[in-house]
């Protein structure tokens, strides 16, 4: 094998690697999201209206439904950080199921217009209907 | 070989007997995936793991046929290593878009998106599928037969380093996607109630039967192709009788 045949192989590896740090840079970083307590602890050093996503499981506490969305309670099990969201609620969410919200800091709450369910690698079976329902803002 | 077609042998068994066993165990696998219970979380939905999960897992044994017989082709430059490494990879792409696929669409019942390029499963994944688009690309680029089995078996070889960032990936980074259930670090310890693992199992095999069939098509159509093109340019041109003008007439004079 010459020289020349190295050439392909070489331009697609380092395609593969360049992808990557794109991808990387693009997205800011690797960390597709922060837990509460990353969030609280890295609070101090983001500008005022920091876009980023956070991640955790939904508390069943302050949890009601609003006008353009739904609040509730994210926590890690050592921070917990209260969630406004604006915009259409996933048929999964629930008390207890892991999300992604995105958004920024607006004082001590944290407003979100993206809401992601982020479900584990659990599979159980289940017999019943087993539904929950989305509490809904209307009184 | 004489004459000009290309002798056609008869259709292998072999392609009878694994296309018969892909659509019998696609049968029993598609009515286990059915009466299966539904899941807690996810309902309904979880059934798209029946499919989605065996395409991946093809997807992955087809590259990895493609990258075997890529590396069988270099050791013995065997014309047949390279038909067998392109067949699979041809087979494994379709896998893959399948893979993507169904996940997108299973990301919009339960996680709420088709896609986010945020997550390292979904992007890694994307990856592999235009890398690999771009190997059957470079087959037909390349008009040298030789050239291209040799270029493209470094290429077929290489692209499988994604394969393990793909499945680690999950692992590596946070992301949205979840975890692996049952190929994990610690395999005893498995995430997935019995209940799904039996039609898990059958969907697979079926898609193993059908990835079977799926090759030794290919490589049968491969091989007919290359004794199509050596026949044609190892008979006579049709204007072979036509001998060039003499000096001094056909009769000598």
């Amino acid at each position: 094998m010459n020289r020349r045949h190295l050439l392909v192989p070489a331009g697609a590896l380092l395609a593969i690697v360049v992808g990557f740090l794109v991808w990387g840079g693009l997205t800011e970083n690797v960390v597709y999201y922060l837990t509460p307590s990353e969030a609280v602890d890295q609070r101090a050093d983001q500008e005022p209206g920091y876009r980023f996503r956070l991640g955790g499981l939904v508390e069943a506490d302050w949890m009601e439904g609003t006008d353009e969305g739904v609040r509730f309670m994210v926590g890690d099990g050592a921070v917990s950080i209260p969630v406004e969201h604006a915009g259409a609620v996933p048929q999964l969410f629930r008390p207890g199921i892991g999300v992604v919200v995105e958004g920024a800091w607006d004082g001590d709450l944290f407003r979100s217009d993206t809401l992601l369910i982020n479900h584990d690698e659990q599979y159980r079976a289940v017999d019943g209907e087993g539904t929950y329902q989305v509490p809904t803002g209307q009184p | 070989m004489t004459g000009g077609a290309a002798t056609i042998r008869p259709k292998p068994r072999a392609i009878t007997v694994a296309g018969s066993a892909a659509l019998c165990l696609m049968v029993v696998g598609l009515y286990m995936s059915v009466t299966a219970p539904k899941e807690e979380t996810q309902g309904e939905a979880a059934r798209l793991l029946f499919v989605h999960v065996p395409s991946v897992i093809t997807a992955y044994i087809a590259l990895g046929t493609g990258l075997v017989a890529a590396a069988w082709y270099l050791i013995r430059r065997s014309p047949t290593a390279d038909l067998v490494s392109a067949a699979a990879i041809e087979v494994g792409v379709l896998l893959t878009a399948m893979t993507l696929l169904t996940g997108m669409i299973w990301g919009r019942f339960v996680w709420g998106v088709w896609w986010d390029w945020g997550d390292a499963r979904m992007v890694s994944t994307a990856v592999l599928f235009f890398f690999y688009l771009g190997y059957l690309a470079l087959r037909r680029a390349i008009v040298d037969a030789r050239v291209r089995a040799l270029r493209c078996a470094v290429l077929g070889i290489v692209g499988f380093v994604q394969v393990p960032i793909v499945h680690y990936s999950v692992l590596w980074f946070r992301t949205l996607h979840q975890g692996p259930s049952i190929i994990r670090p610690d395999l005893a310890d498995s995430t997935m109630d019995a209940a799904f693992v039996a039609p898990l199992g059958a969907a697979l095999a079926a898609f193993i039967a059908a990835l079977a069939y799926l090759l030794l098509v290919r490589v049968r159509i491969a091989r007919l192709e290359a004794a199509v093109a050596r026949s044609a340019t190892t008979s006579q041109p049709v204007g072979a009788s036509v001998g060039p003008p003499q000096l001094g007439g056909r009769d000598g004079r």
